[in-house]
């Protein structure tokens, strides 16, 4: 095959952004290539260059080995199919068809002949005559293709063709925008962040992120062997783990040793281990490659997508002391006022504040015939930035007030080294009508608590993903109740047919061929 | 959502009486025959035989007509350049443009036209120009001139602004297809820009025509007492003769005309024959 | 695009600007000049100003327009809003003769809706003068209120008034609490088309009015028949005003835009 089209080192810039950092690649005779990336990554950029409707910072473009940056697009052998189409609103399918026909002056018989056979291609034979507004989004499209085939190109530009169609409408033209390449032999260059399309349609994916190239491959090559986190999580879904290489085609993961099929690393180089979904399969515990437990099940049309815990993340747990005091209550200005104590870790007492000490304390004020809130005006207090038991008195504007305890304790946090984060709560007093209203019970329980989890510099926070707890909520009554904060740990995510229950114990197998190695330098 | 449909209701009461009923006044007396009191009226024709018998009033109407269509030839002329020159900058400088050709239709049309009272006189600001050139003055006050220079400042920044309405509105992407289908520039704004701006060229026509086809101050003010175009006869007819029967029917004949050349400017627009397989 | 081409558009561009404010700033020039003439500029004076000042029938021309620019505003402001939301909420078929109807003064040349209007003042047997001013304004303003708000309505998601009226918000707190706020920007631009069209009106004015009751318009064209500078001294400042006018509705927003940022 002949190389047609070459890039050269590619750089482009949007106001001081780098769009494209310096571009390579090759499109041969008669390939369908898809650039594919999420939004932003530059393949329409590529596209455009390629086009002639944007110049190039740096690099060269050649096509048919000649340099064609300095080409006005009406002159290059280059045709487009616009993302929304840019049909001509002013003409009917016909004219807009035949419009670059007669721009070369060709003879009307013989734009007719054409436009009819390109009708025809694209099976809009009894429509030369309509207004292109009064189509479809598939109708457009088609007249879209054929007004760019008919010049004869020697390579079609889509720029997201199928973006404005629904599902079954896009999976439709998927197939025949591939008859069509195959039928007239033209280079098809087609740009889309729909992985699906791309696996579907393409010869060559060029699959592109910020502006550079990750990988260039057929779709089986880039599906099965992805080359690094990025393509394994953009084409299909994967679960990615770290891993390491112990020695050719043995792989070490959670822990365990697993054959392989991939060699060539370094000895006990830390590597990305991607399996697909697809490729793992749910057995008894007994039989499983790995243990776990099922999380969430979803229902996905064909198949159940199904989440499996192998190992936890860090977890936390506190006591929490359910009494059933009852509130103050003021009969002279009719108001009962209520407030718990609550636990403090040292490190909160800097940023400590009358809102949050409200918050914390969950005190309210309220008027107990027309059961309107009232709110707060007065919060006394004093504290040290050390362990103790210090109290606060909460008051209204009648007077009404309540008095309860803040007590600080030594931070209760525990620290993972091997996840890398930490997690704290503290202890807390409830009573037993606040839980029983609650509702968004394990928002409140976090909140209660003051959970919260943090990557190990403190810097990024870490989500709380489970909230664990025995006790019935609506019918708990006053004692003391373990509650178990927990973050999220390894996760699979498995394809199976059959439906799983949560919380059901499970094991996971899969075969050496399923286990793809990634490089982790990039 | 139906409780605030009722707040329309007085609203239609105030139309009936406040536009509906004038315009009704304007048949009934333009129909009519003696006087302004209700209760003597005859239904007659007189008026309109008495302005087209009149070699007088037809002349005016002749003239009225010619005025107005050269001012929207003009402003089509001169605004389609301007409009093309402002949508083709970039967004910043368009809002600039459009800000500096609307700020001018804000001020008051008679403040605006009297200020060429005196630039255009015999010694003023554009002869003072023309003798720099060593060009000998011109008169300019009182002429046809002045009275289509009058109309096409006061009413080309409508024509300017609807057709950049059209020109801004328009994909850019139809003229990167034009190119990509061969055209070179001209090509892409004979066959795409032209036609697609066209609606704009349409709605700035009935902006431009309308008010020039009744303007009545423009002729006084540069034009002179004795300019008179089918506006004044109006003007004329209710304020200084007391005829309002006769006055009623010239602005009937008057709306009539607007209304058919609008239609015709309509159905140019809706044309299904424009976008045939011709050529 | 080549700095050839672009060149010729700036210079179409700034010949079109001097075309469009030479005369403005032409009148403004004069109406400082020490004599009497229009074409020769003798000396900086203000005595044409003083003229107008002492002018009492050019005052209460300016006293006119400005009262009945300001409740012809309001007036029609109001009541074009309430029409809009209403019309909005309106059957089709009601929907469109209204926007027809509304269309007839929009559309018809002014001195057909300006007859119109004086034979009907005269039929009613209405004396032409302040009210006859007035109510003709709020008719001709309203339409204009209604076309700059009605898009923003369209615009409105339409379940956003039931939606405050699920949140237990009474028709009028969903009206002054969730809807007006929404298309306050429609409202405040039509207000500005109907100050500015009720303040520049000439030829529905000049029609409907009488007794002595001018507005500057009306007082430019009676005057313009002799040459007398007190009319460019008049006219500068009908272009002040209106000029403070655009600046306040134009600034007004940036400046609390700034004093939002800063808070």
């Amino acid at each position: 095959m002949k190389k047609l089209i070459q890039f050269k080192n590619i750089v482009k810039e949007f106001d001081g952004k780098l769009v494209l950092k310096g571009v390579n690649l090759d499109i041969y005779e008669n390939e369908f290539v898809t650039l594919l990336g999420p939004s932003g990554c530059g393949k329409t950029t590529l596209l455009r260059i390629l086009g002639g409707f944007l110049t190039q910072n740096e690099g060269e473009v050649l096509f048919d080995g000649q340099e064609i940056s300095k080409v006005p697009p009406y002159k290059r052998e280059i045709n487009t199919v616009f993302q929304k189409y840019a049909l001509f609103p002013n003409m009917n399918v016909y004219n807009n068809i035949a419009f670059g026909l007669k721009i070369k002056k060709e003879p009307k018989d013989i734009i007719e002949q054409k436009v009819k056979r390109m009708l025809k291609l694209v099976n809009l034979e009894d429509y030369a005559d309509r207004s292109v507004t009064e189509m479809s989004g598939g109708q457009q499209q088609r007249v879209a293709i054929a007004r760019a085939l008919v010049n004869e190109p020697s390579v079609l530009l889509l720029d997201e063709p199928l973006g404005a169609l629904d599902l079954k409408l896009r999976q439709e033209m998927q197939h025949e925008l591939k008859k069509i390449q195959k039928e007239v032999g033209i280079t098809f260059i087609f740009v889309t962040h729909d992985q699906e399309e791309a696996l579907t349609m393409s010869d060559k994916i060029v699959v592109m992120k910020d502006g550079e190239i990750q990988q260039i491959g057929t779709p089986t090559d880039i599906y099965n062997e992805p080359v690094n986190e990025f393509v394994a999580n953009f084409i299909g879904e994967s679960n990615i783990i770290e891993g390491v290489m112990l020695q050719d085609k043995v792989v070490m993961f959670e822990g365990r040793k697993f054959d392989c099929v991939d060699e060539g690393f370094a000895e006990n180089e830390v590597v990305d281990v991607v399996i697909r979904p697809e490729d793992l399969d749910i057995v008894p515990r007994e039989a499983g490659k790995l243990k776990g437990v099922v999380k969430s099940v979803l229902f996905k049309g064909v198949h159940y997508e199904t989440m499996v815990e192998t190992k936890v993340g860090t977890e936390i747990t506190v006591q929490m002391q359910v009494s059933d005091d009852r509130p103050v209550h003021n009969e002279a200005a009719n108001e009962k006022i209520s407030a718990n104590d609550f636990y403090l870790d040292v490190e909160d007492i800097e940023e400590l504040d009358e809102a949050t000490i409200i918050a914390r304390a969950d005190a309210q004020a309220w008027n107990p015939e027309e059961d309107e809130l009232i709110s707060i005006k007065e919060v006394q207090y004093t504290i040290k930035k050390e362990n103790g038991t210090y109290p606060v008195t909460f008051s209204t504007a009648a007077g009404t007030s309540v008095t309860v305890n803040m007590i600080v304790k030594d931070e209760n946090r525990i620290i993972s080294q091997e996840n890398e984060e930490q997690i704290f709560a503290v202890n807390f007093f409830k009573k037993v009508d606040e839980i029983q209203e609650s509702i968004a019970l394990e928002t409140d329980l976090k909140t209660w608590a003051n959970a919260s989890a943090w990557s190990l510099d403190g810097e990024q926070a870490v989500e709380i993903t489970d909230v664990k707890y025995d006790f019935d909520p609506e019918h708990i009554t006053p004692g003391t109740y373990a509650v178990t904060f927990a973050t999220k740990g390894y996760e699979y995510k498995i394809d199976t047919t059959d439906k799983h229950e949560v919380g059901e114990e499970v094991g996971l197998t899969f075969t050496p061929e399923d286990i793809h190695i990634m490089s982790r330098a990039q | 959502m139906r409780q605030f449909r009722s707040m329309i209701y007085p609203y239609v009461v105030w139309l009936a009486i406040m536009v509906v009923v004038p315009m009704l006044l304007i048949l009934l007396y333009a129909f009519t025959k003696e006087g302004n009191s209700v209760t003597t009226f005859r239904f007659t024709l007189e008026n309109f035989t008495r302005f087209f018998s009149d070699a007088v009033f037809l002349d005016v109407l002749k003239r009225s007509l010619i005025i107005a269509i050269v001012t929207t030839i003009l402003c089509v002329l001169l605004g389609y350049p301007i409009a093309y020159a402002i949508a083709s900058g970039p967004e910043k400088s368009r809002m600039f443009w459009i800000l500096m050709i609307t700020m001018p239709t804000w001020i008051n049309m008679l403040v605006r036209t009297y200020a060429w009272v005196g630039i255009l006189q015999d010694d003023g600001l554009l002869n003072k120009l023309f003798g720099l050139f060593g060009l000998e003055p011109v008169k300019m006050m009182y002429t046809t001139f002045a009275v289509v220079l009058g109309m096409v400042y006061n009413f080309i920044p409508f024509m300017i602004l609807q057709i950049h309405a059209s020109l801004a509105k328009m994909d850019k992407s139809l003229l990167e297809a034009a190119s990509d289908l061969g055209a070179n520039r001209w090509q892409s704004f004979l066959r795409v820009t032209l036609p697609l701006s066209l609606p704009g060229v349409l709605s700035g026509i009935t902006l431009v025509f309308l008010p020039a086809v009744s303007s009545f101050f423009i002729p006084k003010l540069l034009g002179g007492g004795q300019y008179v175009l089918i506006g004044n006869v109006i003007e004329t007819q209710f304020l200084t003769s007391g005829d309002w029967n006769f006055g009623s029917a010239i602005s009937l004949i008057m709306a009539i005309i607007i209304m058919l050349s609008m239609y015709f400017t309509r159905k140019v627009d809706t044309d299904p024959s424009a976008n045939g397989r011709s050529e | 695009m080549e700095p050839r081409k672009s060149f010729w558009k700036k210079a179409l561009l700034w010949l079109t600007a001097l075309f469009f404010y030479l005369p403005i700033v032409y009148i403004i020039v004069f109406s400082f000049n020490d004599s009497r003439s229009l074409t020769k500029f003798s000396g900086f004076s203000l005595r044409w100003y003083e003229k107008m000042f002492s002018d009492s029938s050019m005052m209460e021309s300016v006293v006119y327009t400005i009262v009945i620019a300001v409740l012809a505003t309001i007036i029609s402001t109001i009541a074009g809003t309430l029409a809009a939301i209403g019309l909005s909420r309106s059957r089709r078929m009601l929907r469109s003769v209204v926007e027809q109807v509304n269309n007839l003064p929009v559309m018809n040349p002014e001195i057909v809706t300006a007859i119109g209007l004086l034979m009907f003042f005269s039929a009613l047997g209405i004396d032409k003068g302040f009210l006859t001013l007035l109510l003709a304004h709020i008719m001709f303003c309203t339409p204009y209120v209604m076309l700059s708000v009605s898009p923003k309505l369209r615009s409105l998601d339409p379940n956003l008034a039931d939606a405050a009226l699920d949140l237990g918000a009474t028709p009028l707190q969903a009206l002054t609490k969730v809807i007006v706020p929404q298309i306050m920007p429609g409202i405040v631009s039509g207000a500005l088309i109907a100050f500015t069209m009720s303040f520049d009106d000439f030829i529905i004015s000049y029609f409907v009015t009488g007794n002595g009751v001018n507005n500057i318009s009306i007082m430019v064209y009676t005057m313009s028949k002799r040459v007398n500078p007190s009319i460019n001294a008049l006219s500068t400042l009908v272009i002040a005003i209106i000029t403070v006018v655009l600046l306040i509705v134009n600034i007004a927003p940036i400046l609390k835009e700034k004093r939002r940022k800063k808070v």
